[in-house]
Order: structure tokens, then sequence, then C-alpha cells
């Protein structure tokens, strides 16, 4: 076995080591209940990311997470689906709806596409405010219930109304699904993509059909978009349309601050902003109306001095020390 | 049956008529030079050969097949590939990266593929590593394998662009002014080049070229170009030689010989 | 739909004066878009706090309305100014950045806001009293006199930018950069002067909405998508486009809700952007 898959490997298990320990840790259901909306933000902004491959910029994700979570919370509720069936279709509903758009959407340009999204997003939001026979509309949609308990022979039944458990549940679905979009990243299908964004033309000029492979990627993100939605609405029992929920256009800025924080030139980047952009959120609660100043000022900073983001920052220190290191030896020399 | 076809080919951008009525027939294992004076229409021809747009009227039949309509992907899928004339790499991956882009356009992406990649045929990605390899070495490349494409000196970046046309297993070549910005040993090197690759590989090629000698010295048979219409065709000598051909440069401001 | 010709009057004049306000917006971020390249989404924020400004000069201080919008319209100016030159202009060149740091001042600036002012509504005396009648209703002056500011800067800025040497450069930089530079014109300079009037047009148009509307910390943000909206409709860099636009939509937003349900007004604009951006991915009268 190689060293670097001995390495790979040994980081995984300590990662899942602490995903395990940690709400027991804790032991705080306030911080659990944190951790689910971590995990659901890290699927949204790690495939948030999945569409910055091929060079797009979606300001409109929140509108198919809106999707997968409304889809899944009516099919469970009025066609009495299971939570797996339902969250998968949910998923899958998004999916069509970003497939079914994605043609049109693709062909505008760079700054227009942003803009795009940012309108879809809103028209789906109130889209769901002005149907409340279906929808609930602005009363929002309560009463979602928790996935059913799961009973284990010879141990006993998991119970999803708790916290600890629904933590659980989410952790191994947003695993499940970051293992997904990192392998897709480094599979043919997720060079191709890199390719597109690197060179569009030449890529056309090597046989890569790249409004198919467009509308493969951006389908495949707003998935993973519904699924996380999904995720959420099972967790909160309810969901509402507001223009202040996180299927507002605020919730969209802060999803592409943490991807950009972070850092999107490797995978792990926007999951490293979500969390750490989420506990800074956390500690600065306290400061209330201040905590937008906050989050927008970091985002500034970050822009200005590390645009390779969080992620970033080893190569800039290993840049920083060798620069020392230099200037040390010439200083010695001289 | 020639391998390519171009049957009364136009091209008209509102009201101006860049290509006008042309025919042409280029056979398998030619290297055939496309030429004329500035703005004749060379590189919008090649331009529809390759996809970049359609024409306005007329059919283009590669290999027997109607391809006028193509987009640009599948035209490379069915081997034309375009080189074109700033070079066109992609910048962010290294040398061998470039190259293995071309050869994924045979590969597979299956779910296997996807999901388990050390599980999956791991002979399939050692097998295309060695055939990126070896492409390097025709091109004389592979000594900078791990380089960034973009920080290759200009004759350099030209042989990677050939080689990526080699990994699409391309069997016609539409080169766009390949040597210009080159100096005499990089232009007798790019020749050698093209030559050895119709010679050893087969591969048909289309020179749009405004350098005379060069064309003398490499095309097999030439067609000129002048305000979007085939004024001459034949042998680069006739060519050449021709008197219209000669008017209709002398009226223009060339960059010739 | 059989409503009397008041009420008709009265959403007609409301969307009418609306509709310059969003043209107000529409030609700062289309001065700022195609001159600087970026999409200015604090833009809102902007044309938020040159409300508050005013409302603070003539409220707080007791200065003259007409005289507080012109203070307010310098300082958002120079507010832009700074913008331009720390946070814009050293990543010019990029795509994602603009987008990020734009964002983040939206946060920055309503969070300042909420802090500064605080949540609820306040209101700037109105520019004028009482109403006129015009073919049998009643008018509100105000409304008018709020399109006839609004024409006037459309007209202002239509002359400088025919007529004066500076204006003249910035069309040629808007349309291509590498031309006005050949002529000696700073890139720079362009920059700071697109964001200044920029600044100082939504400061006039968040003054004029204060005065006919309310003033809170999230007025910005409706404006701001009707000025998005509004460049698209009307193609970038294309000033006819964004007045008609403009107007278009604000009779949209005052004659729908009357007409029909408040529901489709905020929809159907959307719906007809989506449209046209797929029909025409460079907007109705701009050019590719």
């Amino acid at each position: 076995m190689s060293r670097k898959l001995l390495i790979n490997l040994v980081i995984i298990v300590v990662l899942a080591a602490v995903l395990i320990i940690l709400p027991i840790a804790l032991n705080n259901v306030y911080w659990t209940s944190i951790l689910v909306i971590m995990g659901v933000n890290i699927l949204l902004v790690s495939s948030l990311r999945t569409i910055k491959l091929v060079g797009h910029i979606s300001l409109g994700h929140v509108g198919f997470s809106l999707i997968g979570a409304y889809g899944s919370a009516l099919l469970v509720m009025k066609l009495g689906l299971s939570f797996w069936a339902a969250i998968f279709l949910g998923g899958l509903m998004a999916a069509v709806v970003a497939l079914a758009l994605a043609y049109p959407f693709l062909k505008v340009k760079g700054i227009y596409f942003a803009l795009l999204t940012l309108l879809t997003a809103e028209t789906f939001r109130l889209i769901v405010w002005y149907w409340p026979s279906l929808t609930g509309g602005f009363w929002g949609l309560l009463k979602i219930p928790s996935p059913n308990p799961i009973p284990i022979p010879l141990i006993g039944t998991i119970n999803f109304a708790n916290i600890n458990n629904y933590y659980y549940l989410t952790a191994f679905i947003v695993s499940l699904s970051l293992f997904v979009l990192y392998r897709l990243e480094r599979s043919h299908l997720g060079f191709k993509w890199i390719a597109i964004q690197d060179t569009e033309v030449l890529a056309q000029s090597v046989g890569i059909n790249v409004k198919w492979h467009k509308m493969l990627n951006f389908a495949i993100a707003c998935f993973f978009a519904g699924i996380a939605g999904a995720l959420y609405a099972h967790y909160q029992h309810s969901l509402s349309p507001d223009a202040t929920s996180r299927f507002g256009v605020l919730m969209s800025i802060y999803l592409v601050v943490y991807m950009v924080v972070g850092g999107e030139s490797k995978f792990a980047g926007p999951i490293i902003g979500t969390v750490v952009l989420t506990v800074i959120s956390e500690f600065g609660r306290a400061l209330g109306e201040y905590q937008p100043m906050m989050i927008g000022a970091i985002a500034v900073f970050v822009m200005l001095l590390m645009p390779e983001g969080l992620i970033g920052l080893p190569n800039r220190g290993k840049l920083l020390y060798r620069k020392l290191l230099n200037q040390t030896q010439r200083m010695r020399r001289s | 049956m020639a391998l390519l076809e171009i049957h009364n080919l136009s091209k008209r951008f509102g009201g101006l008529t860049a290509v006008s009525e042309l025919d042409l027939d280029v056979g398998q294992g030619e290297i055939f030079g496309l030429i004329g004076p500035n703005g004749a229409g060379k590189t919008t021809v090649l331009n529809m050969v390759g996809g970049t747009f359609f024409p306005t009227r007329g059919k283009i039949i590669f290999k027997d097949e109607d391809i006028t309509r193509f987009p640009p992907y599948r035209r490379a899928r069915r081997g034309i590939t375009r080189v074109f004339q700033r070079d066109v790499l992609f910048r962010s991956l290294t040398v061998l990266e470039n190259v293995l882009a071309g050869l994924y356009m045979s590969s597979s992406t299956g779910f296997t593929e996807i999901f388990f990649k050390r599980l999956s045929i791991h002979g399939q990605e050692k097998a295309l590593y060695e055939k990126a390899v070896e492409i390097l070495q025709f091109v004389k490349l592979d000594q900078l394998a791990d380089e960034m494409a973009i920080n290759l000196p200009h004759g350099n970046q030209r042989a990677l662009c050939l080689a990526i046309a080699l990994a699409t297993q391309a069997q016609l070549l539409l080169l766009d002014e390949p040597l210009t910005g080159m100096n005499q040993e990089e232009i007798k090197a790019m020749m050698h080049m093209i030559r050895t690759l119709r010679d050893e590989k087969g591969i048909t090629s289309v020179v749009v070229e405004h350098n005379m000698r060069a064309v003398v010295g490499l095309c097999d048979r030439a067609a000129v170009l002048d305000y979007g219409r085939k004024i001459a065709e034949g042998s680069p000598k006739e060519v050449v030689n021709n008197p219209a051909v000669i008017e209709a440069y002398l009226g223009k401001e060339d960059d010739a010989v | 739909m059989d409503l009397p010709a008041q009420v008709w009057m009265q959403a007609i004049v409301n969307g009418f004066a609306l509709g310059w306000l969003y043209v107000l917006m529409a030609l700062g971020l289309t001065l700022i878009l195609s001159i600087m390249g970026i999409l200015q989404l604090a833009h809102g924020e902007v044309y938020m706090i040159g409300a508050y400004v005013t409302y603070y000069c003539c409220v707080s201080f007791g200065v003259n309305l007409y005289a507080s919008m012109f203070i307010s319209m310098a300082v958002m100016a120079g507010f832009g100014l700074f913008l331009e030159r720390f946070l814009f202009r050293p990543v010019r060149a990029q795509i994602l950045a603009p987008i990020v740091i734009s964002l983040g001042l939206t946060l920055i600036l309503m969070s300042t806001a909420v802090v500064g002012f605080g949540l609820y509504e306040r209101s700037i005396p109105r520019l004028a009293q009482g109403s006129f009648v015009f073919l049998g209703s009643a008018v509100p002056k105000d409304r008018i006199i709020a399109v006839g500011f609004a024409v006037g800067l459309l007209l202002l800025l239509y002359l400088f930018l025919k007529k004066s040497k500076y204006g003249q450069a910035m069309v040629a930089s808007a349309q291509s950069w590498e031309g006005a530079i050949l002529r000696g014109i700073s890139p720079n300079m362009m920059s700071s002067m697109a964001m200044a009037i920029g600044c100082a047009l939504a400061a006039a148009g968040g003054t004029l909405a204060g005065s006919i509307l309310m003033l809170t910390p999230s007025m910005g943000t409706l404006p701001l998508v009707k000025g998005l909206v509004i460049i698209v409709l009307g193609g970038m860099g294309s000033f006819l486009g964004a007045a008609v636009g403009g107007v278009f939509l604000g009779l949209v937003d005052g004659i729908i809700p009357v007409a029909f349900s408040p529901g489709l007004t905020s929809l159907a604009p959307l719906v007809v952007v989506i449209l046209i951006l797929l029909a025409r991915p460079q907007g109705l009268f701009g050019h590719e």
C-alpha cells in the first residue's frame, strides 16, 4: 500500500472517529443542531463548488435546495412516502428542474448567468409563497415528520426525533454525498469539466460535448442541493419561503462567501470555509445585528488579501517561510 | 473517394460575402495548402470545416459523411482536429495532462471508473498514461511532461497542440498558420513534423499559410483564394507561378516570401 | 376591474414615479457594469444610505430638503470613490472577486444601517404638498416633482456623456478598453468617475424614494433587484434601454397589484426577465 494511500486512510479514520464522538462529547442539544445545519451547509457549498468547476457561479443554489426541501416534505406528508424515498426523489426533482433549465441557462455568459440564477431562485421562492394550497404559502409548511424509526434487531430502535441520531443520519448522508462529489471531480468526467472551464474552445476541439457536460454538471450539483434541502426539512420540521429564510437571497450570498473564504481551488476548501464561518457566526451570535457585518467584512478581507482562501494558507506559509529563510541566509553572507 | 469534399461552400456575414462557391477535394494523406492574400477567406473556410460556424450554403463531406451541420465536438470524434492560430492550450494543466485530455475523448466515463477508480480497470488508466508519454516522445516534448503548458516557449506550445491533435486520433488536421512567429529552425522542425505525421501516421493536413516558401516545400497541392473565391489550384509550383495569383497578391499588402 | 378613475390615476402615477426611481438605480448599475465590468450588488445599500444621509441632514440638522439631497449625492459620490479605490480597483481584472466583495459590502452596509439607524421606519418630508387635478383626478405633486428630478438627472447624465470631454471618454472606454487607453484615457479615472456618478444617482433615487415612501434599512434590496432586471431588459450599457425598461417596470409595479393580484407583481417581471435572457442572452437592447 503506497504511503499516500496510507496517509489518506488514516485521515479518513480519524475524521470518522471525530464525527462519531462529537455529539457525545459536546452533549449539548444546541451545538448538535448547529452541527446538523453545518452539515447541510457543507453539502450546499460543496455542490456549489461543483458548478464552479465548469466555470459558472450560481447565485441561485438555494432555489434548488428549496425544491428538494418542499419536494421531500410534501412527498412524505401528502403521499406517505418513506423518508429515504422522499429525500432521493426530492434531490431528483431538483436535478430534473436543473436539467430542464440548464440548456438555455448555460448559453448565458458569466455575470448574466449568476444574475439569472439569482432571479430564478427568487422566482421559485415566490412561487412557493403564492401557492398556499400546496405549500402553505407564507404561513409555511409545518409539522414535517422525522424519518421513521429504524428497528435494529437485538439493539433497539433508532428514533430520529432525537437530535443526536439525526446528526448521525446527516453525517452519513452528507459524507456519502461528498464522497460521490469528490470521486466525480477526480474522474474523467471531472477532468472534462475542468478542461471546459479552462478553455472551452479547445475542449470542443478535443471532442468534448461541452453543452451536455455543463448540463450534467449543473444537474448533479442541484441534485445534491435538493438532498441538502430535504435533510434540512426533516430536521427543522417546518419550512418557510420567507425572504429572510435560508431560501432567500441572503443565504445565496452566505453560500458564496463560505465557498470563497474557504477557497475554491481544493475540494476541502468550501468545507473548511463553512465550518470556520459557522463557528465564528455562532460565537458572534451575541453580537446580533453585527453578525452580517462581520461575515461581510471577512469576505472582503479574504478577497483582497488572501484570494485563494483559507485553503491557500499552508502554501502562503511555505512561501513566507522560504522568503524568511532566504533573507536570513543573505544576511549571514553579508 | 476524397477524404474531405467541399461542395459549393459559401459564407455570408450580413452583407459581406467571405467565401463564395468553393469546391475543393482533399485526398487521404495529402498535405493541402490553402493560401491567398489577407482577408481572402482562408480562415473562414477552416472555421467551417472545423465547425466554429456553419456555412450559408454548400456541403462539407468527410469520409462520405455530411458533416456540414455537426458541432465541433462531433467532428473531432469523426477525426477532424483544428489546431488554432494562437496556441490554444489548457493553461492550468501540465503538458502531460493536455495530451491526456485528448486521449480521454475515447475513454469511457462509466460508473465503476468514477467511483472505484483504484479498483476499476487499473489497466485502462495506465494504458492512457503510457500512450500520452508515447505521443509526447513523438513530438519530442516528453522531457517537459510535468511542466505547466503555459510555461512552454512558443515553438513547444505549437508542438503540444499537435500532440493533443494526435491524442484525439485525428485523421484530418486543420492547421491555421502553424508557422507564424517562428524562427527558421522552428519552421523547419514544424514542417518536418507535419510531414512525419503524414508519413508515419497517415494524417492528412489542410494548412493555411502565408509563408510561400514553406507552402512550396511542404504541400502536395494547394488552392488560392481571393475575395472568397478559388482562383487557382494545383501543385504549389504551378500555383505560385500562376499570373492570376501573382496579380491577386500584388494588389494587396503581401507578407509572403 | 371596475375601479374608479381616481384609483387608476393613482396607480399609474405611482407606478410612473416608482419607475423613474428604478431608472436612477439602473443607470448607476449600468454605468458601473459597462465601465468597470463589475456587477455592483451593493448598490441597493448605497441607495439606502443616501436616503438616510438626506434624512439626517434634513431632519436632524434642519437643512433644506433639496440642499440635503445634493449633499447626500456628494457624500455618496465620495463614498463611491473610496469604494472604487480600495475595494474594487485591486480586483478589477477578476471575475469572482468583485462579486464576492460587493456581496460582502452588502452585508456590511446593511447591518451597519440596522445598527446605526434602527429598524423602524422613518420618513423624509414630502417634496411638495398637495395635488393638482389632471384629467379629472387628483395627482399628488410630490410624485411629479420626483419624476422631474429623475428626468432632470437623466438629461444631465446624457449631456455629460455626449458633450463633455470626460463623458465622451467614458462612452469610449465602455465600448473598448484598449481604444480608450490608446487615446490616453486613464482606466482608473474612468472607474472612479463611473462609481462616483453611479453612487450619486443612487443617492438621489434613495432620497426621492424616502420622500415618497418610507426609509428602512432594507429599502434598497427591492430596487436593486428591479435595477438588475432593468439592466437585463435594457441590455448592458444602453441608457435608452434603461430608461424604457425602468418606466415599464414601474408602471407594471404600479398597475398590476391594482388590476390583478400582488403575487403576479413580484413574479411577472422575474419571469419576463428570465425569458428575455434566454431568448436573447445580451438583453433586449444590448450588443454582444
